[in-house]
């Protein structure tokens, strides 16, 4: 996944309706483009043959 | 002080209960010597936020009138504890340390805060702790929690008033949250035992969200006896939490002293000996190990490869549940947040479905791994933190580039992430200290509601050493 620039940032947040500042969208695209990096060794597991549930030690009791 | 009063501080809650029911100890006389101490030591170290000093002498007097009348005691009677600001408590004000509810009161109690109240504790305070329990804070609305071993460090988050007081004697005992090492971060850092229970022991209810699948209430205190008494008072299914477990509570004080002998030990390799573990704090865990061994457990170096990720995994699965839930406030209060706290929120609202999918599926990879180790192995063993407290300078700069991210977010979550992940019970407890004096901490993980195993060998390995006894400069 390439870099997202400040300008996408930006955007996605107004998007959203989240009221940012031009420092937020800076320090926000470092935080966000840093997570994305951080995850990119994960699409080297073989991920597409597990579910995405979080599991627990035992059912829920609801 | 030197008459002694200190002493009683840090005589721990079990002994206060003991000398309480044995009319030796006035729980009057135990709640003013923390009173008096929060009002001379806490200007500096501000590990409460509000101290409920007139509700705490009431308390106390009432717990000291049933004492006199030889009324049936709990547990705790006549304990004085205090929480995590977190936490609900009927009447007194619940800010999570956050401007945006600072006069938020609750109506009625935390079910953690009704058992402990049950259990006969004194409530003293609500204590600081990061924004929302988000970790990250920059400038704390409610003032800078500082380190009790020295001032200009980190007390560790995000329930660092919990770690604080209870090292510097300003409670007997403390109950934190621990969502992703909330607990057992500022149990390393401020030098305490922390506990996180397993995901489902301890009710969620009247504790304020961050992530539905990990957030765990769990204790503080200076010894791993007085741990399990205040997890054996909050532990247990709570109608009100439909989440939480069923599974029997054990008596946790009846296997507190079976020592490890025979007990399998897996250190993990990638955060013990791994290139971002400071050497100080591997050549103290690994002792830590070795002494485990010497008191007859059996131990062996384990691989968990999906470790080091761990950090980054958590952050974009909780945060991205904590945007959620601050969605409103986001839209509506962005200005009320601490600005660390609302960079880290907004980010969180902004990750992709697919990083965080792709999250979610590595995290039933590393439960997997985890859990394939704890079928060989009763307990895994790990530092609890990469490094010992870091300067609080460090960690309110402005981030100006990526690369500063990884250092301040990714890389010391991912020691205590993978429990929080798995949903274990871990503990924190203290295995050192660095040349410079700051505390050292080894973590044990065991297996899903499997506590006792925890506890017992943290008590075993805490009475083999001396690490207990110690007091921050000062706090005498």
């Amino acid at each position: 996944m390439s870099d997202l620039s400040t300008e996408q940032v930006g955007a996605l947040a107004a998007a959203l309706g989240l009221p940012v500042t031009p420092d937020d969208v800076a320090e926000v695209t470092h935080r966000l483009n840093a997570l994305i990096e951080a995850l990119e060794p994960l699409a080297e597991l073989p991920l597409e043959t597990v579910e995405p549930v979080p599991g627990f030690g035992e059912a829920p009791s609801a | 002080m030197s008459d002694g009063r200190a002493d009683l501080a840090f005589l721990g809650a079990t002994r206060i209960a003991t000398l309480v029911r044995e009319r030796k100890l006035s729980p009057v006389e135990i709640t003013r010597v923390y009173l008096e101490r929060i009002e001379r030591l806490d200007p500096k170290l501000r590990s409460y936020i509000t101290v409920t000093a007139d509700d705490a002498l009431d308390a106390a007097r009432r717990a000291e009138a049933a004492v006199m009348r030889g009324a049936a005691l709990g547990p705790l009677h006549g304990v004085p504890y205090a929480v995590k600001d977190q936490f609900d408590t009927a009447g007194v004000r619940t800010t999570c340390g956050s401007r945006i509810l600072e006069d938020h009161v609750p109506g009625e109690d935390a079910t953690t805060i009704a058992r402990l109240q049950g259990a006969g504790g004194i409530l003293l305070g609500k204590l600081n702790l990061t924004e929302f329990a988000l970790g990250g804070t920059q400038h704390f609305p409610f003032g800078q929690p500082r380190n009790p071993w020295n001032p200009d460090h980190d007390p560790g988050g995000s329930s660092s008033g919990s770690g604080i007081a209870v090292a510097a004697g300003l409670c007997a005992a403390s109950l934190g949250e621990d969502t992703g090492g909330s607990v057992r971060s500022p149990a390393s850092f401020c030098g305490v035992v922390g506990l996180r229970p397993t995901w489902g022991r301890v009710s969620r209810h009247g504790s304020f969200p961050l992530s539905w699948s990990m957030d765990t209430p769990g204790p503080l205190a200076r010894t791993v006896e007085d741990v399990a008494a205040l997890l054996q008072a909050v532990a247990g299914h709570d109608p009100r939490d439909p989440l939480s477990s069923r599974t029997p509570v054990p008596n946790y004080a009846l296997t507190l002293g079976d020592g490890v002998r025979g007990l399998r030990i897996g250190i993990v390799r990638e955060l013990t000996v791994g290139p971002e573990t400071d050497p100080e704090v591997r050549e103290a865990v690994i002792d830590a190990a070795r002494r485990l061994e010497r008191l007859g457990a059996a131990t062996e170096e384990i691989s968990l490869g999906l470790a080091p990720l761990a950090g980054a995994i958590f952050m974009a699965l909780a945060d991205a549940d904590g945007a959620g839930v601050h969605h409103r406030w986001l839209r509506t209060r962005a200005a009320d947040y601490d600005q660390g706290t609302r960079r880290r929120l907004l980010t969180a609202a902004l990750i992709p479905a697919v990083v965080q999918q792709r999250a979610a599926r590595a995290r039933v990879l590393l439960r997997a791994e985890i859990g394939a180790a704890l079928a060989r192995h009763d307990l895994l063993l790990c530092p609890t933190a990469h490094q010992p407290a870091p300067p609080i300078a460090a960690a309110r700069g402005v981030i100006t580039g990526r690369h500063e991210v990884a250092g301040r977010f990714f890389t010391r979550r991912s020691y205590v992430t993978p429990a929080a992940l798995a949903g274990l019970p871990a503990i924190a407890l203290p295995c050192g200290f660095t040349r410079s004096g700051l505390p050292i901490s080894v973590q044990l993980i065991g297996r899903h509601f499997d506590e006792a195993t925890v506890l017992r060998a943290a008590h075993a390995y805490e009475r083999a050493t001396d690490w207990v006894g110690r007091r921050p400069p000062g706090t005498d």
